[in-house]
């Protein structure tokens, strides 16, 4: 008994190192600006304040970075996991010239570094007249995305049981009415975490934003929030700390709700770190 | 089941039967191949307009000498490999890319193992407990950075504070100003974030070893200890050369997170190659040797990755 | 006439050959079983019967046409799958619907005709329920449902008992053979079991490597196969089989294996001098006296007779069946003889032809023998 006890005392001392920094963040966004310089500092807030929720929301742009990263995402999401539900169903489920190369090339992709494919896509986006618009950050999210949600959405695929679609075909369905009738819904839960990580992805997504987008008008969520850092003259901490809580809102109701998805995505085949 | 057993070729078909055998595919099959190429069509277009045209006029924009803002460049072969591979700059970055990688892979893999152990056991609120471990995975680099950023600040970060108090320091630690501190703190930064990945798929295989192995070193005689080493461990071994490929790759070309920490500083001690090549194409605006950077870096990486595929393909058949 | 017909039909995989030059015709209403052991390529030919698989050449025929380009829900067939491959999202009642649904059965028509095949398959309360809360049996009779609530022409089943236990095996088979009897479909049956296949069948496609070996009713399948490796997969206890030499003298033949000779009489056309196989069913073999000198090795009792095992001097073992009231003991010598008559031989190899000249004269197909079932069990 004793042992188990500290065993447990052992082992949630460490949880709670590790999630030290995110529960700091919290803390830190709740503090007035005054709180922060104390010495020595206080664990939890002596006086809890939403003040910088509120200077967030109302003095700078995180309002419309928020929504460019809502659109983007979402857009991404969509356009990646249709094309990539599609796409697996036909690699996993047809036979035909390509195929396995195709696969192959999936894979490589999935792997491929994204600062090989950035300096030629800016050159393409640039002379597409595309910089600067959230559509040419979907075009550049697809890059990493679609490899990503096909070999995930392959490998929930090859888990369908192919004597459901012969039954179907028998019964008397096409091969499309199959896909729809009896396909897609075994293949729900696989499209709702591939679509979790595929948002995940562009949500928290960086460098394209960095090279491609240099107008707030579609900055998102990452690099409006470093540009908030980077150009004000005295860092405020505590609206750091609110912006980062507030952008990992999504991400906050995820793991609440749809936990459950996200294990099985780690199941089905790594995840892109 | 079909595998298992091998035709006996007892006896040659006739030509004429030979010939039927060679016969094209039937309607239906034509009419169902048509439409497999008609569903990977949408695939196959994306991945030619934004990754296989990329990737090629990446490697054709490394022989050139291009002037960013402009985009007017002049054909150079393959000078800009050949100056790349004298200047030192390449080789420390090199350098520091391998240090990174190999650094905090092995905190990731050590950290990582230990804590799916950990969770394995029955302890306490077990499912919030791994919410939280997952959390740092999932949450963007960017709020990361800014967080540890906030922890590592000289004057008021708490982790100053809390070394002072604790007596390990007299004076506030410059984290990220200075060597060795910064490629160390990049390193437990990168190993917080990135472990989650092996605590995951770690936990995902220790759930699926069977309890009858345990079972059957405990009636042989086997301790906790050599249970660990004689069950746990070789059941993990091939799951844990999968995450190490894959760690290995996503490390090795990680740029967000250094690039937010350090921006490669001070001056470039922890400049990583993918920060290089940033470098060059934006901030020194030679966007065709900052390509050269690329493709070397690719073909680095590429000695992985086959290694990688190679594996997944074995397990795919 | 001719229902299905099967004509010179290869399939490969690649390099691999599943079927060979197949050739199989069968009769309206008949129940036929492809019998083999696994990778015989009997599920390769349901498939391509269902239209599942394509075939690399050859036709197949369903009815008066040929089948080959037409796509699996417009044969008029039904198949029932080993998993069952029930829709996990839908209702028992929604699983037997779908077919009628696909053929745009109107609704109102629909729900008699799934409440009619539920009843008939005692579904009825089940109809709500989702497949993953029903037993395997249950499972099994929603399958055959969604086969039989649509009447096809033909009926396709790939091993559908394999996944139940054992005593739920023999009530469906007797449901089985009753339903083909009662509904007068062609049925095709594919089963590693061939138990299954003598039980049920009209006929036995008999299947090894690709090819078929033999197809024929249970009776001439067990009394006659057609060639040694049928001899040896069909019947339980199996087949001894003997490898020695014949030689002819005058038109009458003598098998010679080391130990012991056999009269084998005359043979067919086919039969040469030379190496050669001998086959005799345990019941084929008397035991307690004979030429032959042995030891017993191994008694099993099953109740009704004793299955005793005889090594010859030499190392040969050879399986009989004794009344349960002689019990030998293990290790004790014994005499041996085999009944020339009963005796099979066969060409050289594993899948050596039958050399005998007589052929058992068969009844006709349709109406199996009862004392096959007895021999069989």
């Amino acid at each position: 008994m004793l042992r188990k006890i500290a065993f447990n005392l052992f082992a949630w001392s460490i949880v709670l190192m590790v999630a030290f920094p995110l529960f700091w963040m919290l803390v830190t966004s709740v503090k007035p600006q005054f709180e922060l310089f104390r010495r020595p500092p206080t664990i939890l807030p002596e006086t809890w304040t939403f003040e910088h929720y509120w200077k967030l929301l109302s003095d700078t742009n995180f309002l419309g970075y928020f929504w460019n990263s809502v659109i983007l995402s979402t857009t991404t999401t969509i356009v990646v996991v249709a094309i990539a539900t599609v796409g697996a169903y036909s690699l996993v489920r047809f036979r035909y010239k390509g195929r396995e190369s195709l696969a192959f090339l999936v894979l490589f992709t999935y792997l491929l570094p994204s600062v090989v494919l950035i300096l030629p896509l800016y050159l393409m986006l640039v002379q597409l007249g595309l910089s600067n618009t959230i559509t040419s950050l979907v075009i550049a999210y697809t890059t990493f995305a679609l490899p990503y949600a096909l070999w995930l959405l392959r490998s929930f695929m090859a888990g369908i049981p192919e004597d459901l679609e012969s039954a179907a075909l028998v019964d008397g369905a096409s091969r499309l009415g199959a896909f729809w009738d009896i396909i897609l819904p075994q293949l729900l839960p696989g499209i709702i975490s591939t679509a979790l990580f595929t948002f995940i992805l562009s949500w928290n997504e960086y460098l394209y934003a960095l090279v491609l987008v240099n107008s707030d008008d579609a900055r998102p969520l990452t690099t409006g929030v470093m540009n908030m850092l980077i150009s004000s003259f005295n860092i405020e901490w505590s609206l750091l700390m609110a912006a980062s809580v507030m952008m990992s809102v999504p991400l906050i109701i995820v793991f609440a709700f749809l936990q459950s998805y996200l294990t099985r995505g780690f199941g089905a085949g790594g995840v892109k770190g | 089941m079909l595998a298992a057993v091998g035709p006996p070729a007892a006896r040659r078909p006739d030509p004429q039967r030979y010939a039927m055998a060679k016969q094209q595919q039937t309607v239906l099959e034509r009419q169902y191949s048509r439409l497999g190429l008609l569903l990977i069509a949408p695939t196959v277009l994306v991945f030619c307009a934004v990754i296989a045209y990329p990737l090629v006029s990446a490697i054709y924009l490394s022989l050139f000498k291009i002037f960013t803002p402009t985009l007017e460049g002049t054909w150079v072969g393959l000078d800009n490999y050949r100056t790349l591979l004298v200047k030192g700059e390449f080789w420390t970055s090199l350098r520091a890319n391998l240090i990174w990688t190999v650094g905090t892979l092995t905190l990731q893999i050590i950290f990582g193992v230990g804590m799916a152990l950990v969770l394995h056991q029955n302890i306490w609120f077990r499912s919030l407990a791994r919410s939280l471990i997952l959390f740092p995975y999932f949450i963007s680099t960017v709020v990361a950075v800014l967080v540890w950023k906030w922890l590592f600040n000289d004057l008021y970060g708490i982790l100053n504070h809390l070394m002072i108090s604790a007596g390990l320091i007299d004076w506030p630690i410059d984290y990220l100003g200075t060597m060795p501190n910064a490629m160390i703190s990049v390193i437990l930064v990168g190993a917080w974030k990135y472990f989650p990945f092996v605590v995951i798929a770690v936990l995902a295989r220790l759930q699926s070893i069977p309890d009858q192995l345990y079972e059957a070193a405990r009636i042989d005689g086997a301790g906790p200890i050599a249970r660990f080493f004689d069950v746990t461990l070789p059941q993990l071994r091939e799951v844990l050369v999968v995450i190490i490929m894959l760690r290995a790759i996503w490390d090795f070309k990680e740029f967000d997170l250094i690039f937010l920490l350090t921006g490669g500083g001070p001056v470039t001690s922890t400049q990583t190659l993918p920060l290089v090549v940033y470098k060059e194409a934006f901030a020194l605006n030679q966007m065709g040797m900052a390509a050269a950077y690329a493709v070397i870096m690719m073909l680095i990486m590429l000695v992985f990755m086959i290694l990688y595929m190679r594996r997944t393909q074995r397990e795919d058949t | 006439m001719a229902d299905v017909v099967l004509s010179n039909v290869h399939k490969k995989f690649g390099t691999f050959t599943a079927v060979e030059d197949l050739n199989l015709d069968i009769q309206q209403g008949e129940f036929i079983s492809l019998l083999g052991p696994s990778g015989c390529g009997k599920t390769t030919t349901l498939r391509m019967l269902a239209g599942l698989e394509f075939p690399t050449s050859g036709e197949i025929r369903i009815g008066d046409r040929v089948v080959n380009d037409v796509p699996p829900g417009d044969r008029d067939i039904a198949m029932v799958f080993q998993s069952y491959a029930l829709y996990p999202h839908m209702s028992v009642g929604q699983n037997i619907a779908y077919p009628l649904k696909k053929r745009r059965v109107p609704k109102t028509e629909r729900a008699g005709m799934v409440a009619k095949t539920a009843e008939m398959l005692q579904l009825t309360p089940l109809l709500h329920r989702k497949p993953k809360e029903l037993s395997g049996g249950q499972q099994q009779r929603v399958a055959l449902g969604r086969a039989l609530v649509r009447d096809p022409k033909v009926f396709l089943l790939d091993e559908p008992l394999s996944n139940l236990d054992a005593k739920l095996r023999g009530y469906m088979r007797a449901e089985l053979i009753e339903l083909h009897q009662r509904l007068g479909r062609t049925m095709v049956y594919v089963t590693h079991d061939q138990l299954e296949a003598m039980t049920m069948s009209d006929r036995i496609a008999v299947m090894e490597g690709g090819k078929l070996q033999q197809f024929a009713p249970p009776q001439e399948v067990y009394r006659a196969p057609a060639n040694r490796f049928v001899a040896s997969f069909i019947g339980t206890p199996g087949m001894n089989i003997v490898d020695g030499s014949l030689h002819e003298d005058a038109g009458r033949w003598t098998f010679t294996a080391p130990g012991f000779s056999v009269d084998a009489g005359q043979l067919g056309p086919d039969a040469r001098p030379g190496p050669a196989a001998m086959g005799i069913r345990p019941e084929g073999l008397t035991i307690g006296s004979g030429p032959i000198q042995g030891i017993t090795q191994l008694v099993e009792q099953t109740g009704h007779e004793n299955i005793t095992v005889v090594r010859l001097e030499d190392g040969l073992r050879m399986t009989g069946r004794t009344a349960p009231d002689r019990l030998w003991r293990t290790g004790e010598p014994v005499q041996l003889s085999i009944d020339a008559r009963q005796a099979h031989f066969f060409a050289e190899g594993p899948t050596g032809k039958r050399l005998n000249r007589d052929v058992c004269t068969m009844d006709a197909p349709g109406s199996n023998g009862t004392s096959l079932k007895e021999a069989t069990s």
